[in-house]
């Protein structure tokens, strides 16, 4: 016997099942498929089974049923808790992005109405750059550094949600890497599932992809850290113990991903000894 | 195929990608759609009325609309909700285009809502892409055709194209499917090959 969506054909003759689209969905779920000896349904032999009149029949049946299918599919991968904090981290980059690129094209313009502008003020922070550059612009000009000034609020309001969200969604990255790189790390990685899934080697080159493909394809050394080195224990690392605090790292991360997705809660003992374990990865000896 | 001044088209409803329309008929670009990339450059496989076509990585459903134009039926299988959500679309407007999301990978969890394909159509960005069309070939009917639209730079970045489809090509012949033609889709899409496929019956 073999089931197919519409109902069961064997030597006798074909049992269709009867129902709505859900019904014939709850039903899909329990056929069980063996591939090496699963004969597809060939329309040109259904004579023995009534359960529709012709082939458009069949066909509207069944797309009927595909489409409760995708949309049901659709909305459970909607629905995955990483799915907002991930929108959350990538705005907030593009947010980033879009600022910098306002603030540059924005001194370009103050320089030219300001000769006495001079390299110096490059290097002021940014919050001192924009009220320095708002004095004695133009009003367009004024309301184009407001814009800016608005920009970066939404960017520490967004900063504040996107890490309070990442501890709920990755408990235990979050406490590993803090809540933000976290997020970036799935963000990354497409999804918690996807990162759960990733060895430790992986994760640690995770956003080094330009350096790791310059170095599959010859030559260059190969990256020691990609988005993890935003992590202050990496980052602050001594040069020589760098690659090493961040393979240590990235191991205790895949093991994090892992209880994220599966325990779905933060897990103490754990975290205290990898924290430990980076620490001690980053003692020079 | 329909070509009006050497143009590739499609009949069917218009306003599904934003293509441009030539009398009628809808433009199917050579540097949007691999498929249409492989007909510019001879391909020979022609698309009939009576087809049924399962064709794995939908994607948007772009392609899959102008398919769908030409065949009978167009099973579509799309894994990523983003893409499917606009596929879901495309086959509201397409009566004969059955969306289905699914890993082609898994070809036993979509089993019981196919039926027999005259022609498998892949164009998957997978490392296993060659894999994964072979499991899929027990869906073919006897005397169908597989058309797998190679990524050689998906399956291996820094192997030499050429290479990769040599392998693949001998990956293929092992599970008895003989590749009756290879095209390089060059200049429409770089490193893509055409491998046109049919398993061997006895």
């Amino acid at each position: 016997m073999q089931s197919y969506w519409f109902g069961d054909i064997d030597e006798t003759g074909c049992t269709p099942y009867r129902g709505g689209p859900e019904a014939l969905a709850k039903r899909l779920e329990t056929i069980k498929i063996s591939p090496d000896r699963f004969i597809p349904f060939d329309w040109r032999n259904a004579g023995s089974c009534s359960f529709t009149r012709d082939r458009g029949e069949y066909i509207r049946k069944l797309r009927e049923l595909c489409f409760y299918l995708s949309e049901a599919g659709i909305t459970r991968q909607y629905e995955s808790r990483d799915a907002e904090p991930l929108q959350m981290v990538r705005t907030l980059d593009q947010l980033d992005e879009v600022s910098n690129v306002l603030t540059e094209r924005a001194l370009e313009w103050h320089r030219i109405t300001n000769p006495g502008f001079s390299r110096k003020y490059l290097h002021l922070p940014k919050q001192k750059l924009l009220p320095m550059m708002k004095r004695g612009g133009s009003p367009a000009f004024r309301q184009i550094i407001n814009e800016i000034e608005n920009l970066a609020a939404a960017r520490t309001a967004l900063m504040k949600e996107v890490s309070r969200r990442a501890d709920e969604v990755v408990p235990n990255c979050s406490a590993l890497l803090g809540g933000l790189v976290a997020a970036r790390l799935v963000s990354q990685a497409g999804s918690l599932a996807t990162l759960s899934r990733l060895p430790g080697s992986s994760i640690q080159v995770l956003g080094a992809r330009t350096a790791l493909f310059s170095h599959m394809r010859g030559g260059t050394p190969p990256p020691k850290h990609g988005i993890i080195f935003q992590h202050r224990r990496v980052h602050n690392a001594p040069k020589e113990v760098r690659g090493k605090v961040a393979r240590v790292l990235a191991a205790k991360l895949a093991i994090a991903a892992r209880l994220d997705l599966y325990r779905q809660e933060l897990a103490p003992e754990f975290i205290e000894a990898a924290q430990a374990a980076v620490d001690n990865a980053g003692r020079v000896t | 195929m329909i070509w009006v001044e050497n143009v590739l088209v499609s009949s069917g409803e218009g306003g599904v990608y934003g293509e441009r329309m030539l009398k009628e008929f809808r433009v199917w670009d050579p540097y949007r759609s691999k498929l249409a990339a492989y007909y510019y450059l001879g391909g020979e496989f022609e698309l009939t009325p009576d087809l049924v076509v399962l064709y794995l990585g939908a994607a948007n459903g772009t392609t899959v609309s102008h398919v769908a134009d030409y065949a009978g039926t167009v099973y579509a299988i799309e894994f990523a909700p983003r893409p499917m959500q606009d596929l879901v679309a495309v086959a509201r407007r397409r009566y004969n285009v059955v969306p289905l999301m699914a890993d082609a990978a898994l070809p036993e969890r979509y089993a019981p809502l196919l039926e027999v394909a005259d022609l498998i159509y892949q164009d998957i960005a997978q490392p296993e892409q060659v894999t994964i069309a072979i499991r899929n070939s027990m869906f073919l009917r006897e005397g169908g055709r597989m058309l797998v639209m190679l990524k050689t730079r998906s399956i291996d970045t820094a192997e030499d194209p050429g290479v990769v489809l040599e392998h693949s090509v001998v990956a293929f012949e092992a599970a008895r499917i003989t590749v009756l033609d290879t095209k390089w889709l060059h200049p429409y899409h770089r490193d893509h090959a055409a491998m046109l496929c049919s398993p061997v019956w006895d």
